[in-house]
This record gives structure tokens, sequence and C-alpha cells, in this order.
């Protein structure tokens, strides 16, 4: 993997596949002791041959260190940027594909390439485990469940937030802690009801040493294409900070994505 | 929930009350916008808001924007620590301009 090669003169028609060229995360999980590849978000289609994969994952490995790449086809402004995060005995690869051209909105909104290095960055610190399904579906049902709501308006949050912050009193979070955990869960229920299909299900689940807020929509996944859009005409909600509320302010998170939904898990530590 | 009340004059006030979420985000710019025609500047006042996320702030930070842009300034009183703490997490003094909050 080199250096992207070709420029902004290219030529129109690297620039009209450009435009039409999806923004994707797609990850998968190198396994150290089966040595094998296994896709966990997306299809993870790179053209990049799975045994440059593996090197760059061992190496990750073994030098304990995140390790990042800028990945392009000559004479294409496709650039992928290839994050490699080792953890003990596996390595999650990112790969973050964006429109070269359309990177940033151009005004007050938070450009994608951004919001996808937060992601990645969140990822290297650990803050956020991308979840495969399987790992997915043992973490949404741990715990005890306190409450659940299906929410399709957003004339819902409030008297959710309410309920929600009654519970987590009496599950002793306090003050600023509370304030700041009920905010996070406020925005990732927006952005099931922006970019999550407009519904989805918000349940809080007490576990030993933490709450945990799961959120889960049916909508596209985390195709970022809709963040690129124009400001509406009647002004526009999403200043796409809502994620990076989230990694910064919540001590755990988890994620999952794909053509099924999207359930994001926020875990607040009681102890 | 958002309810409004403005005070009107030539620098009418907008006072708020309740919730800035993404269900606000019409009332609130309708309400600010209402203000805005024949003033020379407006006063959107938090005193009574009790919460507000990055869908309310997108509003408010859309409507400084446009506002100013049509020459009518915008202004903020009032914060309470939940929104200032908010609005410290999402710069929105870069965004809009320290002038929104000078009488803070």
């Amino acid at each position: 993997m080199t250096a992207r090669a070709g420029g902004p003169n290219a030529g129109a028609t690297a620039v009209d596949e450009a435009a039409c060229h999806p923004a994707t995360l797609q990850v998968c999980r190198y396994v150290a002791r089966s040595r094998t590849l296994r896709t966990v978000i997306g299809r993870f289609d790179l053209g990049i041959p799975g045994s440059d994969l593996k090197r760059h994952a061992v190496e990750a490995i073994r030098r304990k260190e995140f390790m990042a790449y800028t990945v392009s086809p000559p004479d294409h402004f496709d650039t992928d940027e290839l994050c490699f995060v080792p953890h003990d005995g596996w390595c999650d690869i990112l790969s973050i594909r964006t429109n070269g051209w359309h990177r940033h909105h151009g005004d007050h909104r938070r450009g994608l390439n951004e919001i996808l290095s937060d992601l990645a960055a969140a990822v290297a610190c650990a803050r956020l485990r991308i979840l495969s399904a399987e790992e997915l579906a043992a973490e949404r049902t741990r715990g005890d469940l306190l409450v659940a709501w299906e929410i399709d308006d957003a004339a819902e949050l409030a008297q959710a937030r309410g309920t929600i912050g009654a519970m987590l009193r009496d599950c002793g979070l306090g003050g600023s802690a509370r304030a700041t955990y009920l905010l996070c869960i406020s925005e990732a229920a927006s952005n099931m009801l922006l970019h999550g299909g407009g519904s989805g299900r918000l349940s809080l689940r007490r576990l030993d040493d933490r709450v945990r807020a799961v959120l889960a929509d049916r909508g596209p996944g985390l195709n970022f294409v809709n963040w690129m859009e124009p400001p509406a005409e009647d002004g526009q909600a999403s200043m796409g900070y809502g994620l990076k509320i989230i990694l910064d302010n919540v001590d755990s998170v988890g994620l999952h994505t794909g053509d099924a939904g999207t359930t994001l898990l926020l875990d607040h530590m009681t102890t | 929930m958002l309810q409004t009340t403005t005070s009107p004059g030539p620098a009418p006030t907008v006072h708020l009350a309740g919730e800035l979420d993404l269900d606000c985000a019409d009332a609130l710019r309708a309400a600010v916008f209402a203000a805005a025609r024949g003033a020379q500047t407006v006063v959107v006042d938090f005193s009574d808001v009790q919460f507000i996320d990055s869908s309310g702030t997108g509003i408010f930070v859309r409507l400084c924007l446009d506002l100013r842009s049509q020459g009518v300034p915008v202004t903020a009183q009032n914060l309470p620590p939940q929104v200032r703490g908010v609005f410290d997490m999402l710069r929105v003094r870069e965004l809009v301009g320290e002038e929104v909050f000078a009488g803070i």
C-alpha cells in the first residue's frame, strides 16, 4: 500500500465516478490464533489481497500499535483509509472509503472525514467496540431490562428522557454524570430518527457494573452518504456532532451496523 | 416540547421554555423568524430551557447564521448550565461568533 496517486486534474470520468461513489465504513477482523479474516461490517471489498491485510494485522498486533494507511487506485479520487487496530489476539481492520470531492459540507456542519476519523480514533482508544452479529446478540440482552420504547416520532424523546432520567437516579447516577449520559442517549435516539430509518427501539438495562442503553434501528446502516446532503430549506437539525458527543462522553460504546440496521450500546459504569 | 413567547419591539425577545431537541425544530425557527420580521435584532432568552442537545443547537446555529445574512443579528441570553455546557461542547461560540453571546 502506498501514498495516493492521481490528483484533482485527473479528468472528468474519474470525477463523475467519485461523485457517485458511496461513502462507507467496513470492518473485518483478523484472528491471530486461526490466522483468518472475517467480515464484521459491510462486505470489505477493497481489492487488496488478504495476505497483505493479514501481514499488516500481524505487524500491528506484534507492535501493539495503531496503524493507518491511505490507499488509492491509480487515476482515481476514491481514497480508502485503512486502519489496523490491534487487540490481544486479534486486529480490527477498518476501511473508511470517502468521496474525495465531498468530504465536507463547507458550512458549520462536521465534515465526513472528521466523523470517520472520530470513529477510527475511538476504536483505536478502545472507547468504541465494533461488534460482530454474534457479539451483538450476546451483549444486547445482558443484564436486567428496566424499560423499553419503540420510538418513531421526535415528540416521544422528551418523555423517554424523563423516564430514563428517573431510572438513572434510582441506579445511583447523579448530577452532571446523569445529565451527560442522558444527553448521549438523546443524541443516539435522534440519530435513529434522522439517519436510521425514522424509528427504532430504545431500552435501558442494568448489569452488575454498569447501566446500558441499547438503541437499535432497522435503517440502512451507517452509509454516511446522507451526511453529505445540502442543508434543507427549513433548517438543518443535524450538525454531525451526535456521534462525537457519544464517543467523547460515554464510558464504553458498542456498535454493530449493516443492511438490517444499526445498534448502539452505550454503557455507563456504576462501579 | 418547546414553548415560545415573544416580547415585541425593535429588539424583540423570544423567550424559550422546555426542551430543545429534534422535536422543536419547526417551533423554534418559526418563532425567531417571526420575531425578526421588521426587527433590527432579535434576542433569544434561554432561562427556562431545561434540556438542549446537538439537534436543538444545530437549529439555533442555523437560524443565527441565516438571520445574520439577512441583516438581523441574533443574541442569546440567560443560558442555564446545561445549555452552556452543550454550547461549549459543540463550540457554538466559534460557529456563530462571540457577538451572539456579548450580553453574557
